[in-house]
């Protein structure tokens, strides 16, 4: 697996599980090209995850067949042409059931750490 | 389904959607790269992976296989060909065979809605008739609200037009018999129910395509003209189609409305007679009704017609229904049949796979290297065995194709060679190439799967699957050979004997005197009167009178248990001089006395398997209060059922009652063609309206009989004959690599001093096992499953030595010739050059 070492900062997680999860939230905003997606969860979740290319690509292509995001062509920050991605309807209402599961199942485990 | 179709989209778009991919992951790494990483992955592998979520993959893989089984094929065009054509010789006697049975019972006839039609015969527990009453069909037609329609066909005998020698088949039907099937002329009308349902409108004929050509060639002026039909004019109105399809594949020249059958018929009093059980009746579901409605709807109407003629509907009678809009109405027994025949061919399909499958084997190991670098460079274990699979699906397709073709040549062959109704058509439907592709697909699981999983696993070298596969080739094509020896010895055996009775010199005379009015008491002197001046013909040697005459129209049949093993009896009702004009022998007891009653005389099979080790003289037979005393034993003949050798005969002195049914059977002198016309002209002078059927048994014979089992005997010796070649090349081909294979070793062991012989035996002798072990095995399947070809084995038992003797020998002959011939090779061997070589 290729997994992004940082140098003096606790080695980075890849959010397998949660990918889908994650690229749905941070498109819900605005629409992305794939680079600027793993930018993103990478900023804002404080330089902890870490979304392989590897993992990406293939996750975006699922995600467009099962017509949760659609792709757009744009033009990056560096003046090039390049696909955004965006969300589609499909794609918000599966990312509210996959919040709602999220969590109850992070609730859960919780109550368990916390008791147990 | 969204999902679907945007898969669909992305395979239809793949190209381009790559080249996005593509681009999407070269702007990642330019991006990256500004930020000083460099580790973007191997971008090609990404892409697969990535495309991969697009569902594909599978079909990229197959493209590949694909390609790459052309290339290997096209490298052996000779192994190609000869698997190719193996194949196709296996599939396409299936596909033929399959494809004549979709053509009799699967295909729709090309009429009006023919899944509501039903055929419908009268049955009970103990009886049996395929047709009824016309005052039944009327009733059920006028009082069955299941059934939207009732038509009723009444075969007669072919009558004369004009003045013609050949008498042409003629068939009464209802009027609505063409409006129900959606036929419309060739010319002029046909029948019409509002004009032609009375016995006194003006006679018509509807006259055939075929007859409209070739006897009034093609004249469009025929219709309006009058002809005359044993003599009674009648006008021509219309023209069937060229392709008519008709019910029950029943195909006269001449069709008349039922209505006017007593005009055609004088004196007839078949309609009107209800016990009478002369039409063949068909029907049409009403719209929503299933078969089972019907039949309880029908069981209630013959139940109520039971009261009207007490006597004349049996006990738990009912009306049998059965899909009626198929050339053929098939029965069960014709599914026996239909299995029998479906074994043979199978037999033939599993020869050319096991020697496909052993010939697949002897390339794997001249494969061995090529198959050794893929594993090298790292192909699993499961990709190599698909890649192999692969191979057998497109060698399987490939023959299946062929096989197709094949077929479709034989077929169309033989359909005009038996004059087949013009709207059948061996071009395949659906249901003919979904079968091939089911029979592909099931002949490379056969031949294919075991070589692909030895080669996968890299044991090509080991021999035991190979010995098996030779094993079943012997025993499958040993099954056929025995079962087309069988056949051949019955033809012999129908050729040189007689079933029973001296058939050669025998004439029959059906008056049909029911049909024309007869009363029995009238018949009765008719017959006498016949009889008396037949006799004073120096060239009649005897006369006799028999109800049931040998291939006769009707056939009668009791299926009882005796000892608890079924047995069919045939019955019959004959005069006392019957025995003697027939030649059949009569072993124990005497014959009828004239106008006796109550006394029965059973064939010796019969009276041995009822009475065994007793007297049979003096017992009584039947049920109840209607038992017969047994008064005389005569010699086994099948008279009604020549091919069957278990069944049993029982007579009946003919009684008053029986006279408007009976045939005379005249023996001649010398030879008997010079007899139907005196008998003609006797019937003519004693009773002009009358036109008696005369056939001589000689040519009857040779028609129905010799020429049907000659050639079921020469098509299943072709097909076994073809399954032994097919065994044969693949033991030649066998040998003849195992040969090659050990060409060092043999001439190290002759230059050591082998002899010869050894030398044979060392390379045939790992042949040896499977080829014994094969025969004993198809010769004991042989032996169990021809027990159901008894039936029309003529007499021939089904375990008859010689037949097996002949077929082991014919095999053991082939594949000694197939072994020897390319192990000689390994004899001529030059010794220097060969180990020179190595």
């Amino acid at each position: 697996m290729l997994i992004t070492h940082t140098i003096n900062t606790p080695k980075p997680v890849t959010p397998s599980g949660a990918l889908v999860l994650l690229i749905l939230r941070v498109l819900q905003s605005s629409s992305l090209h794939g680079y600027a997606i793993a930018q993103r969860i990478h900023i804002l979740s404080n330089e902890v995850l870490a979304v392989e290319e590897g993992l990406l690509y293939p996750t975006l292509q699922k995600m467009l067949v099962k017509g949760w995001v659609t792709a757009e062509w744009g033009i990056s920050e560096t003046n090039r042409k390049v696909r955004c991605y965006c969300i589609t309807p499909d794609g918000r209402r599966h990312l509210e059931t996959e919040l709602s599961d999220y969590d109850r199942v992070t609730q859960g485990i919780q109550e368990v750490l916390r008791t147990a | 389904m969204g999902e679907f179709f945007r898969r669909i989209q992305y395979l239809l778009n793949r190209r381009r959607l790559d080249r996005e991919l593509e681009n999407d992951m070269e702007f990642h790494r330019e991006m990256a790269a500004r930020e000083g990483r460099n580790n973007f992955g191997n971008t090609l592998r990404m892409r697969e992976q990535a495309r991969e979520a697009w569902g594909w993959t599978w079909l990229d893989r197959l493209g590949q296989d694909l390609r790459y089984t052309a290339r290997t094929l096209a490298r052996s065009p000779g192994f190609t060909v000869t698997a190719v054509l193996v194949l196709a010789i296996g599939i396409g006697v299936n596909v033929a065979a399959f494809s004549l049975f979709n053509m009799v019972a699967l295909q729709p006839l090309p009429v009006r809605d023919p899944n509501s039609l039903v055929r419908l015969e009268r049955r009970s527990p103990q009886d049996y008739t395929s047709e009824m009453p016309y005052l039944s069909a009327i009733f059920y037609r006028d009082h069955a609200k299941s059934l939207s329609a009732v038509m009723a066909v009444l075969g007669v005998p072919p009558m004369q037009v004009d003045d013609d020698i050949q008498p042409t088949s003629t068939s009464f039907v209802t009027p609505n018999y063409f409006i129900e099937l959606g036929t419309s002329a060739a010319n002029g009308r046909l029948f019409d129910p509002t004009r032609e349902d009375s016995p006194t409108a003006p006679p018509v004929a509807v006259i055939s395509y075929a007859l409209w050509q070739h006897r009034f060639a093609g004249d469009p002026s025929i219709l309006g003209r009058t002809i005359r039909l044993n003599k009674k004019p009648a006008t021509i109105i219309g023209i069937t189609p060229y392709a008519f399809a008709s019910l029950g594949g029943q195909r006269p020249d001449i069709w008349l409305p039922i209505a006017q059958q007593p005009y055609f018929i004088g004196g007839s009093n078949v309609l009107n007679d209800p016990s009478n059980s002369s039409v063949r009746m068909w029907g049409r579901l009403a719209p929503g009704v299933t078969k089972q409605m019907a039949a309880g709807e029908l069981l209630t109407l013959t139940n109520e017609l039971r009261h009207q003629h007490p006597k004349d509907i049996w006990d738990n009678e009912f009306i049998d229904i059965h899909p009626g809009g198929h050339l053929q109405v098939m029965q069960a027994e014709m599914y026996q049949v239909a299995a029998l025949i479906a074994m043979l061919t199978l037999l033939i399909l599993a020869v050319a796979c096991a020697n496909l499958g052993g010939l697949l084997l002897a390339r794997a190991v001249t494969r061995e290297r090529e198959i050794g670098i893929r594993v090298a460079v790292g192909a699993g274990r499961f990709r190599i065995f698909r890649q192999l699979c692969t191979e057998s699906l497109v060698l399987a397709s490939l023959g299946a194709l062929t096989g197709m073709a094949l077929s479709y040549v034989v077929l169309r062959v033989a359909l005009v060679r038996f004059d087949s109704p013009g709207w059948l058509s061996p071009v395949p439907d659906w249901r003919v190439i979904l079968f091939a592709m089911g029979m592909a697909v099931i002949a490379a699981i056969f031949f294919g799967f075991a070589p692909a999983l030895h080669i996968a696993r890299q044991r090509q070298r080991k021999t035991i699957v190979r010995q098996i596969l030779i094993g079943l080739q012997i025993a499958a094509s040993c099954v056929l050979l025995i079962v087309s020896s069988l056949l051949v010895r019955a033809t012999q055996h129908v050729l040189f004997t007689n079933p029973g009775f001296a058939y050669q010199q025998l004439v029959s005379i059906d008056p049909q005197l029911g049909r024309y009015g007869y009363t029995p008491a009238s018949a009765q002197a008719y017959l006498s009167q016949m009889q008396d001046r037949l006799r004073a013909l120096p060239e009649v040697k005897s006369v006799a009178l028999v109800k049931l005459p040998p291939l006769g129209h009707s056939v009668s049949r009791m299926d009882t248990e005796i000892a608890g093993r079924p047995v069919a009896i045939y019955p019959n009702w004959v005069e006392p001089g019957f025995f003697q004009t027939m030649s059949i022998p009569i072993l124990l007891g005497r014959t009828f006395y004239p106008g006796e009653k109550r006394v029965v005389i059973v064939s010796e099979s019969l009276a041995r398997k009822q009475w065994p080790g007793q007297n049979p003289i003096g017992q009584l037979l039947g049920d109840g209060p209607n038992q017969d005393t047994v008064i005389g034993v005569a010699g086994d003949a099948r008279v009604n059922a020549m091919s069957d050798d278990d069944a049993v005969e029982q007579y009946w002195p003919a009684q008053l009652d029986d006279m408007p049914d009976m045939v005379l059977m005249l023996r001649a002198t010398g030879e008997p063609s010079g007899l139907p016309p005196m008998a003609k002209s006797i019937s003519e002078r004693l009773d002009p309206r009358l036109f008696p059927e005369i056939r001589q048994m000689k040519l009857l014979y040779r028609d129905n009989v010799q020429q049907q089992v000659e050639q079921i005997a020469a098509t299943v010796s072709m097909i076994g004959l073809i399954a032994i070649l097919v065994a044969a090349v693949g033991i030649l081909g066998l040998v003849s690599f195992s040969v090659s294979q050990r060409m060092k070793e043999i001439a190290i062991r002759m230059a050591l001093g082998a002899k010869k012989f050894d030398v044979l035996t060392a390379v045939l002798r790992q042949f040896l096992w499977p080829v014994a072990i094969g025969m004993i095995a198809g010769a004991g399947v042989a032996a169990a499953a021809s027990k159901v070809l008894r039936r029309i084995l003529f007499g021939v038992s089904n375990l008859d030595p010689a037949s097996y003797a002949a077929a082991l020998v014919v095999l053991v002959a082939i594949i000694a010739l197939a072994g020897l011939l390319p192990a000689r090779r390994a004899l001529r061997l030059d010794l220097a050059k060969t180990l020179h070589n190595e």
